[in-house]
C-alpha cells in the first residue's frame, strides 16, 4: 500500500469508527431488549439521541464544563487516529487514558453530590481498567516484537487467549455493564459523571465515549491477522462482534457488585491472567523468548 | 423526535399512577420501542411526566426540576390529581393541579391513569414537539447559558 492510500484509511477509520460503535450500541440496545423479552428500539436509536441532544438547549454550570467535554472528544479522537493510522500502541494508550481524565475532571467541576461520587467511581473504574489494559498491550508486544500495529502479523487468538479474555473484563468496564458499571450506576447514581451535562456537551461527551470505546475495539481486531483482507476483515468483525455478545450476556445475567470487588478482581484475576499468558510463551511454552 | 428521554416525578400522588407509569418499562408496554427512556435526570430529560396533585412542600422542588430541564420540553400530567387535584379537592396543603405551578402541555385523565394513554399522551406530546423546537429558536439564545447550582445541599 503507497502511504495516499494508508493516509486515506485512517482518515476513514477515524470518521467511521465511532459511527460504527454508535451503531454496535444501537445492536447492544436491541439484543438486551431481547434478551429481556422485549422488542426494544430500532437500531439507529443511538444516533437518534444524539441529534436530538445536539438541537437542545447549550447549558452549563460552570465554563470549564465545555472545555473538558471538547479535552475528552479532542484526546479520544487523537488515540483513534493514532491507531487508525496503524501507529505506536503505546501512544494509543496513554492518549485515551487522558481523555478518560478530562471526563472525570469535567464530573469534579460541578458541585453536584452525584457528580462528585460518579468522578471518585470513574477514577476507581480507571484504577481497575488501565493496569490491566496496559499489561494487554504489553503482551502483545512481547509477542510481536514491536508495538508499532501496522508490524501486527501474527493470530495473536492462538497466542494471547488470556489476554483475550482479560480484554473482556476492560471492555465490560469500558462499555459500562453489570457487574461493574460502578460509576454510570443508573438506578442509584443516575448517571455519574454525566450527570450535570446536557444537550450538545452531553452528546460531546457522548461521541468521546463511542471514540474510547473504538479504541478498545481496534486493539481487539489485532488479535486477528490474516494475510487474505477479506478473510481478515471478516475474522476481525466476528471477534468484535463475539466480544460484545459476551459483555452482553455477562451484562444481563448479573448484579451490580461494589466498587471494591471490581478493583479486586480485576487488579487479582486480570492481572494474573495476563501475567500468566506471557510467562508461559516466554519460558514454559513454545512461544518465542526475548 | 424519535427519542423522549423520561423524567418521572412524585408530587405527592397514591403511587397509583407512579405503578402505571413504571409499567410503562416492562416488557407488556416496553417504551424503549419509541426510543422512550426513564433518564431520572432533569438535565437529560424531554418530557417530564408529574403524578400527583402538587403539595406545597413538593411546589418548590417542581418548579426547580422545570428550571433544570433544557428546551424544548414538555410537561405530561398524569392522573386525576395531575391534571385537577379533584381526588382531594379542598384540601389546603396543595396546588389542585400541575397547571397551577408550571405549564402543562398534555393532561392525561384517570384515576390511576392507564399506561395506555400515558403512551398516546407522549406520542402527542411528540407531535407538539416540532412547533416547540421552533419556538426554542425564537426565545432561546444559542449562546452558552451558565446556570450554577447555588441551590444549598441539604434538603430544606
Amino acid at each position: 500500500m503507497g502511504d495516499l492510500t494508508l493516509y486515506a484509511l485512517a482518515v476513514f477509520l477515524t470518521l467511521t469508527a465511532p459511527l460504527a460503535v454508535g451503531l454496535l450500541m444501537g445492536v447492544d440496545r436491541k439484543l438486551t431488549a431481547r434478551m429481556q423479552n422485549r422488542v426494544g428500539p430500532p437500531l439507529l436509536q443511538p444516533f437518534y439521541d444524539l441529534f436530538k441532544l445536539l438541537g437542545k438547549e447549550r447549558r452549563l454550570i460552570n465554563p470549564s464544563q465545555a472545555y473538558f467535554a471538547l479535552g475528552y472528544l479532542l484526546l479520544e479522537g487523537t488515540s483513534l487516529v493514532v491507531l487508525a493510522a496503524q501507529g505506536d500502541l503505546l501512544v494509543v494508550f496513554f492518549l485515551s487514558g487522558a481523555g478518560s481524565l478530562f471526563l472525570v475532571l469535567g464530573a469534579f467541576s460541578a458541585r453536584s453530590p452525584f457528580s462528585q461520587m460518579g468522578a471518585q467511581r470513574e477514577l476507581l473504574q480507571i484504577l481497575a481498567y488501565e493496569p490491566v489494559f496496559f499489561l494487554i498491550i504489553v503482551s502483545i508486544g512481547i509477542q510481536e516484537h514491536s508495538f508499532i500495529s501496522r508490524d501486527m502479523s501474527q493470530n495473536l487468538i492462538v497466542t494471547l487467549p488470556l489476554s483475550l479474555i482479560a480484554l473482556v473484563a476492560v471492555l465490560v468496564i469500558k462499555l459500562q455493564k453489570s457487574p461493574y458499571d460502578i460509576a454510570h450506576a443508573h438506578t442509584e447514581l443516575v448517571s455519574g459523571p454525566l450527570v450535570e451535562y446536557s444537550g450538545p456537551y452531553l452528546a460531546t461527551v457522548e461521541l468521546a465515549r463511542w471514540a474510547e470505546i473504538a479504541v478498545v475495539f481496534g486493539i481487539l481486531t489485532l488479535f486477528w491477522n490474516d494475510p487474505e483482507p477479506v478473510a481478515a476483515l471478516l475474522g476481525k468483525m466476528v471477534l468484535v462482534f463475539a466480544a460484545l455478545f459476551t459483555t452482553l450476556v455477562i451484562d444481563n445475567v448479573t448484579a451490580r457488585l461494589t466498587r471494591r470487588r471490581m478493583v479486586t478482581f480485576t487488579l487479582s484475576f486480570g492481572i494474573a491472567l495476563v501475567a500468566a499468558n506471557i510467562i508461559w510463551n516466554l519460558y514454559l511454552g513454545q512461544g518465542v523468548g526475548i | 423526535m424519535k427519542s423522549p428521554w423520561i423524567l418521572h416525578f412524585d408530587t405527592g400522588s397514591c403511587n397509583g399512577c407512579d405503578l402505571e407509569i413504571w409499567a410503562l418499562l416492562t416488557p407488556k408496554y416496553d417504551v424503549e420501542r419509541f426510543g422512550m427512556v426513564n433518564k431520572a435526570n432533569p438535565k437529560h430529560a424531554d418530557i417530564l411526566l408529574i403524578t400527583g396533585p402538587v403539595t406545597k412542600k413538593c411546589e418548590e422542588r417542581l418548579r426547580k426540576l422545570y428550571e433544570q430541564t433544557p428546551e424544548p420540553k414538555l410537561v405530561i400530567a398524569c392522573g386525576d390529581c395531575a391534571s385537577t387535584g379533584a381526588p382531594f379537592m379542598d384540601c389546603y396543603n396543595h396546588n389542585h393541579g400541575v397547571n397551577n405551578v408550571i405549564p402543562v402541555d398534555v393532561f392525561v385523565p384517570g384515576c390511576a391513569c392507564r399506561p395506555e394513554a400515558i403512551i398516546d399522551a407522549v406520542i402527542i406530546g411528540i407531535n407538539k414537539w416540532k412547533e416547540k423546537a421552533e419556538a426554542m429558536e425564537t426565545n432561546v439564545s444559542h449562546e452558552d447559558k451558565i446556570m450554577p447550582d447555588d441551590s444549598p445541599r441539604s434538603d430544606q
